[in-house]
């Protein structure tokens, strides 16, 4: 099944995978919160999230991570379009958002748009 | 509306008070956005009498139509004002995320009046704009205040989507080399706009929004997108050199042309240690940046491990390299970084400052200044001097005063103006003109002063990207100036970065401009509105009291020939090809544009 693999040491906080979504699903818009993929900053880095279901579970098995000496809460990584977090639920609609591999095969639109290799299409 | 908002921010800070306006369609034609449109509307608006740290001078941050839409590089944000260093119009080029949040926020354009009677912040979130008081973040270095502000926001998810613009000590100071700085990075071209912040007693000003964006033909546009983001991937310098180093690639370049100047211009730089690519990777560990839609991401940023970065640090480009550096015969890169760092806390133009330090090393080396008189000693070379007084600069302490008032004025006092390297006020950004024609010319003649950034001759003069230029000759080098100064005005106005020139055709761009905002441009009517603009600001410019005295460069370049070098022995010969730009440009032999030029612009009062 192809998947998308994210390497966020590549991403360059650019958003331009996050245009490319909302182009795509909403007819001639371009709105960063309206996309189902969004880049999360955290001071100088960037970790573009893909959005998914939201499920109780998530919340509860949560872990602190570490990347590189820094420590982050799990909610800043979570693909869940939790009502917390107001990043997958859509701006003008209130509908929560979930990634669901579109574009032009084979690339999904953000991979496309993603120039730096951050986001690739893998198969598995 | 397709690409444009469509609605402008008015904030006048002695009422307080803030409303909101209808752009007139009829001049987004004409003038685009971004650029044009803040200089149309700054000109009518301010007189070209005011003085520029007064509250009537105004503040016009311009999005262009382009920015958020996803059109590639379609990132800039300018800031309209009158500069305090040159008297002349500034416009500072934000590229990062602030131009895009701008207009997710709803509005294409913020204009800022008045004076706050105490340090403000100006806080935009969707449609709630409030003017908070900002006593305790007045002192601050601008990466604190941004901090600062985040953590002062309830909602921690709204605080990292929240994108500022800031000014540092310097700025609040109203130094004239204060610059602003945006989400991080140093704004092009800034000298002087951080001074006009300053004297509003406006910290800062923070956006986030989520309205939606319209574009006119989505289909057509996501393909264009893709069609340009390919090319830029097979073109060798925005695929490789732009990526892999950002600008500092051309450090290597020029300083094999002998186009890096070194000292404050008296020699070249072959005699400094190589300071190119390679000893850039070994001192920073890179890792790109990009900005808002930008495949080619050429700002690098460093998490090296030295204390002082703490892993925030910026890397140095070529303008810091050449500036900071080698024009003051510097060429310790970690001390360069450290010096680019100091600048973006404290708020500096790397070029104003550059040339500042550079300027009093020369009198220190002619022992017109002495380094007792001075309390530092500014030798070329001496790095440490240089970071001090840096610090000292910003925070106009004791002898650092004499410092404050910039390179022009450090001259003058002490008799010897001829050790100025600049134009309008303004420092010469680090190319030395009598190496490469065409850059003299537009340094000449640049309506901001002499910064590259604005004419990009040096793609075909040094890269040659579109069309083979020699250097040292002057034969067609007046038309070259002429249409990098429009391409460069109309790119600045759509919203895009100039940079992908490197790998693009200008018409490539033009499907992408005309399927997002639904319109029917050629080539040429673009051209043409970029020169309408060039136009307009010199006309605003002529009537500030600048005239063709003003287009001249310091005498070292047309007098003195290089010392040393590959570029040995040239002059630069702009005083010949002066009279043939003017004619280019529909411009009497004193550099007045004619009133048919004018007429056919559509310029008329
Ligand atoms: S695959 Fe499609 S839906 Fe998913 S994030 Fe990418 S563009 Fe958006
Ligand atoms: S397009 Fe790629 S590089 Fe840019 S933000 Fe998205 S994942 Fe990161």
């Amino acid at each position: 099944m192809p998947r998308i693999k994210i390497d966020h040491v590549k991403c360059t906080g650019c958003r331009h995978c996050e245009t490319a979504c909302s182009l795509n699903h909403v007819a001639n818009t371009a709105n960063p919160r309206r996309s189902r993929i969004r880049v999360m900053r955290d001071g100088n880095r960037y970790y573009p999230v893909i959005s998914g279901p939201f499920v109780d579970a998530a919340c509860t098995s949560k872990q602190l991570i570490e990347i590189e000496g820094q420590h982050y809460d799990m909610c800043a990584f979570c693909r869940a379009s939790c009502p917390e977090k107001p990043y997958f639920i859509e701006a003008e609609t209130g509908i929560p958002l979930k990634c669901d591999f579109c574009g032009i095969p084979p690339s999904p639109s953000c991979v496309r748009w993603c120039n730096t290799g951050a986001l690739e299409l893998v198969e598995d | 509306m397709n690409g444009w908002v469509g609605r402008c921010l008015r904030v006048n800070l002695t009422e307080g008070r803030h409303t909101v306006e209808e752009l007139n369609p009829a001049l987004l034609e004409t003038f685009l956005g971004g650029r044009g449109l803040g200089i149309t509307v700054f000109s009518h608006e301010v007189s070209p009498e005011t003085e520029p740290l007064s509250p009537e001078n105004k503040l016009v941050f311009s999005s262009g139509p382009l920015v958020g839409t996803g059109a590639v590089t379609g990132a800039s944000c300018n800031v309209i004002t009158m500069s305090s260093l040159t008297g002349t119009i500034a416009c500072a080029k934000m590229r990062g995320h602030f131009g895009a949040e701008m207009k997710y926020a709803g509005f294409d354009m913020i204009i800022v009046e008045g004076k706050a009677e105490t340090p403000v912040i100006l806080s935009i979130s969707n449609d709630t704009v409030r003017i908070i008081p900002a006593l305790e973040y007045w002192g601050r270095q601008t990466s604190e205040t941004e901090d600062m502000f985040k953590k002062s926001l309830d909602n921690q998810w709204a605080a990292r989507e929240t994108f500022l613009v800031s000014i540092g000590p310097a700025g609040e100071r109203q130094l004239p080399m204060a610059t602003i700085i945006n989400d991080r990075f140093l704004a092009v071209g800034g000298a002087g706009i951080g001074a006009v912040m300053g004297s509003k007693n406006l910290k800062a000003i923070a956006v986030k929004g989520q309205h939606s964006l319209e574009v006119a033909d989505g289909d057509r546009f996501v393909q264009v997108v893709n069609t340009l983001i390919n090319k830029l991937n097979s073109a060798p310098l925005t695929s490789q050199s732009m990526t892999q180093w950002g600008t500092a690639f051309l450090v290597g370049l020029c300083y094999q042309k002998g186009i890096l100047p070194k000292n404050n211009f008296q020699q070249s730089s072959v005699s400094l240690k190589n300071i190119s690519t390679d000893a850039l990777e070994n001192a920073f560990a890179l890792r790109s940046r990009g900005c808002f839609a930008c495949p080619i991401a050429c700002i690098k940023k460093t998490d090296m491990k030295h204390h002082a970065y703490e892993g925030r640090g910026m890397v140095p480009t070529y303008l810091a390299i050449g500036s900071l550096g080698a024009n003051c015969g510097i060429s310790n890169l970690s001390a360069i970084g450290m010096a680019n760092m100091l600048c973006a806390d404290m708020g500096l133009d790397p070029v104003a400052v550059g040339g500042t330090v550079a300027t009093l090393m020369e009198l220190v080396e002619k022992k017109i200044a002495t380094a007792e008189e001075l309390k530092i000693d500014l030798r070329f070379g001496n790095e440490n001097a240089v970071l001090d007084t840096l610090r000292l600069i910003a925070t106009k302490k004791g002898h650092a005063q004499r410092l404050g008032p910039g390179a022009k004025a450090i001259a003058e006092s002490y008799e010897r103006p001829d050790v100025f390297m600049g134009v309008k006020g303004l420092p010469l950004a680090p190319f030395d003109p009598r190496a490469i024609q065409g850059m003299g010319l537009h340094f000449a003649t640049c309506n901001y002063g002499p910064h590259h950034l604005y004419g990009y001759t040096f793609i075909d003069e040094l890269l040659n990207v579109h069309e083979d230029s020699d250097p040292s000759g002057i034969e067609g080098k007046p038309a070259l100036t002429k249409r990098y100064q429009d391409i460069t005005a109309v790119m600045d106005s759509l919203g895009l970065c100039n940079w992908p020139l490197m790998g693009l055709k200008f018409k490539n761009f033009v499907p992408m401009v005309n399927s997002c905002l639904g319109t029917h441009y050629t080539a040429d009517d673009l051209l043409l509105i970029g020169e309408r603009i060039w136009n307009a600001e010199r006309l605003f410019n002529m009537k500030a009291g600048l005239n063709a005295s003003d287009d001249i460069l310091p005498k070292r370049f047309t007098d003195e020939p290089i010392a040393d070098g590959p570029g040995e022995g040239q002059v630069s010969r702009v005083n010949e090809m002066l009279p043939e730009y003017y004619r280019e440009r529909g411009w009497d032999e004193h550099g007045k544009p004619l009133p048919e030029t004018v007429k056919n612009l559509g310029l008329e009062d």
